[in-house]
């Protein structure tokens, strides 16, 4: 045979689609190891158009007028590692390490999100002490009842946040009837001037608990915070499925003497001690065509009405007025004070719906999701808008444009935004 | 008198469950895996222009409804775990850090495979057999599924005689639908008596041009606790690997 046709007889012969060859698995190579190291390196890109008649944007620029874009560069650092002490015990650490970069400002983050020993005797029980971030309630986008833990920005809710440092154990049981399962977790988190300062006030033990069941194939957790460093607080939740592609869940909690200060336009805080009810009902729909609908609604029993909120913006008015007049910002700064202690905090309303529909592959095109999110306050009709691409098809890469925008018009809470429009470029590399 | 033996031979041949397409389906479900497993196993999405995605998990089963599974592979999912008990499903993600309820319906994945390929539990436990059709080297035997809850109405499973392991199955939606086809192939043997298909094949009207392949190894009898199949274990499924 010629050299050029036994060279076309072994290219044919490799083209042909011998199952051993095309494909092979051998789980060996997956054997457990002692250490794991695993994460991902986050870079993102930010441009933000600044809303030049927004309160948020009077009171963090009335000392820099004219500014109107934010461009920001980030670059996030997320490492886990796990060492397995024999087969019981692990040691488990993630650590956040941000660096950020603007027209405005340069900041960095240092912290470990979780560090945290875990003793694991048998599946029905496990014992973890250190940094670790709970997360209770059944919600998306908001979870009234998540007592021990950090909030959640409902623009990124699957976001990892960082958690307290704690106590904890969990009891899980089985049986069979119509409570398939039944789990304790009791947790103890104290707080000290060192220790979990921004938890609440120091020098307190603080004990919560969560008791979940599978009960009549819905999930239910019943939750409660005790202790001192915040107010008593208890809830529960529940989350089921309707069918194949219906599921609908919801979150109550009950916090005991909230403090507020109700400010009027003037600056003057009325404070308040009141209790608290919150709630969320939501529901998660998958369509024929692989469309995903998630909706929410949310309840804040600690938000401010929407006439509240307008004391506040009037206040801030009043505060560039004066600034304005006389070169004074006293009542710009106390208004600025009051935006950092409350009326600035995410959602800081009373009503607010949450809708995000998202599809899967569209055109075929495999591993693609684009989405739409809206968070609309129901009360002032104001809301933000969130399109966005998602592509996953790079093996560990997962790449994710994204633009809001928010509506515009005085005394609302998404017209008085800082921003007007906010776009994001984002690329994440696991390892 | 030669012709009474022969057909009293092939009866005596015939298995008793023959007759009973219910109890052929059970026989099925045991020959591809024992009631109580472990098993590794990689899903290899392929597109038309021949780029692949692979996947490996680690699965553990229980009883008829009972199965968790954690992603070994990439990357950007270790650390993810499934668990479905009966109609119940959950997935945790670590960077979410806690499970949430998820259909039959959904793909944790992407590509051909759905959260029911993945979780799969017992045929039996799904399914009833409505019709079977006795065919040249086997049986055809159509199903219908026992709820709502389950993620294709309807399934047309062709089954080996000699092997009494599914060769085909056609997977249809409520609407008569053809939604995918799954190819069995590739008959191993796992030791401790467990002989299956290594290789199952998947393609799709739905997503012409693209196949799925799902690959198993390691596959055992292991009888693990009832608590590992509960929503708050699932953070922990990783402990199970030896």
């Amino acid at each position: 045979m010629k050299p050029g046709a036994r060279l076309l007889l072994v290219l044919a012969l490799a083209s042909l689609p011998v199952s051993g060859q095309e494909f092979s698995f051998d789980a060996a190579q997956y054997e457990k190891k002692p250490y794991e190291l695993t994460g991902y390196l986050e870079l993102k890109t930010e441009r933000f158009s600044l809303n030049r008649n927004g309160a948020f944007y009077d009171l963090n620029f009335f000392d820099r007028p004219g500014t109107e874009n934010i461009d920001r560069y980030g670059l996030l650092f997320k490492p886990s590692a796990k060492v397995r002490l024999g087969d019981a015990v692990t040691v488990n650490a993630r650590a956040h390490l941000e660096a950020q970069r603007d027209s405005v400002q340069d900041a960095s983050t240092n912290r470990f999100d979780e560090a945290y020993l875990s003793y694991k005797p048998d599946p029905g029980f496990t014992l973890e002490a250190g940094k670790v971030a709970m997360k209770w309630g059944k919600a998306y986008a908001w979870n009234p009842a998540g007592f021990i833990e950090r909030p959640k920005d409902p623009n990124d809710p699957e976001l990892a946040r960082e958690g307290f440092t704690l106590l904890s154990a969990d009891f899980i049981r089985n049986f069979d009837g119509a409570l398939q399962t039944l789990a304790f977790t009791p947790v103890l988190l104290p707080v000290s001037t060192q220790l979990n300062s921004d938890f609440g006030s120091a020098d307190h033990v603080n004990a919560a608990a969560k008791l979940y069941m599978l009960l009549h194939d819905t999930d239910i957790d019943l939750m409660f915070l005790n202790g001192g460093s915040r107010t008593r607080r208890y809830g529960f939740d529940f989350s089921r499925n309707l069918g194949t592609n219906l599921e609908v869940h919801g979150e109550w909690a009950r916090v005991h003497d909230v403090q507020r200060g109700v400010t009027d336009s003037r600056g003057a805080v009325t404070p308040g001690r009141a209790h608290a009810t919150s709630y969320v009902l939501g529901t998660r729909y998958l369509s024929e065509r692989d469309t995903t609908y998630i909706v929410e609604y949310y309840r804040n029993g600690a938000g401010f009405s929407e006439g509240q909120m307008n004391d506040f913006y009037a206040l801030v008015e009043s505060g560039m007025d004066r600034l304005r007049t006389t070169g004074d910002t006293t009542l710009l700064r106390r208004a600025g004070a009051l935006a950092q202690a409350q009326y600035g905090r995410p959602n800081a309303g009373r009503r607010y719906l949450y809708a995000r529909v998202s599809q899967k592959e569209p055109f075929d095109i495999l591993y693609f999701a684009p989405a739409v999110t809206l968070i609309a306050n129901l009360d002032d009709g104001s809301a933000s808008v969130a399109p966005e691409l998602l592509y996953t098809g790079i093996t560990n890469v997962e790449l994710r444009a994204r633009a809001f925008f928010l509506t515009r018009g005085a005394r609302t809470e998404f017209g008085e935004k800082q921003n007007f429009r906010r776009l994001e470029l984002l690329a994440r590399l696991y390892f | 008198m030669l012709r009474l033996v022969f057909a009293c031979l092939l009866l005596a041949a015939s298995p008793s469950w023959g007759l009973d397409g219910n109890d052929l389906l059970k026989k099925v479900d045991r020959n591809l895996e024992p009631e109580n497993y472990e098993m590794y196993r990689k899903l290899i999405n392929i597109e038309p222009n021949g780029n692949r995605k692979e996947f490996v998990l680690y699965s553990v089963k229980k009883g008829r409804d009972k199965v968790v599974a954690l992603f070994l592979e990439p990357a950007s999912d270790k650390g993810r775990a499934t668990l479905r008990s009966g109609d119940n499903m959950w997935l945790y993600i670590p960077n979410v850090g806690k499970p949430v309820r998820i259909t039959s319906l959904q793909s944790v994945i992407g590509g051909v495979f759905n959260n029911a390929d993945i979780l799969r539990i017992d045929y039996g436990a799904e399914y009833n057999v409505e019709g079977m059709q006795e065919e040249k080297d086997g049986y055809l035997l159509d199903m219908k599924a026992r709820s709502g809850e389950v993620a294709y109405d309807r399934l047309k499973m062709w089954v080996e005689r000699k092997t009494v392991l599914p060769v085909k199955i056609e997977a249809y939606a409520a609407s008569g639908l053809l939604i995918k086809t799954l190819h069995f192939k590739d008959i191993k043997d796992f030791g401790g008596g467990i002989r299956r298909p290594a290789t199952v094949e998947t393609d799709s009207p739905l997503f012409k041009g693209y196949r799925s392949v799902m690959l198993y190894s390691a596959l055992k009898r292991r009888q693990v606790p009832d608590e590992v199949f509960t929503l708050n274990y699932l953070p922990r499924v990783e402990d199970l690997r030896k």
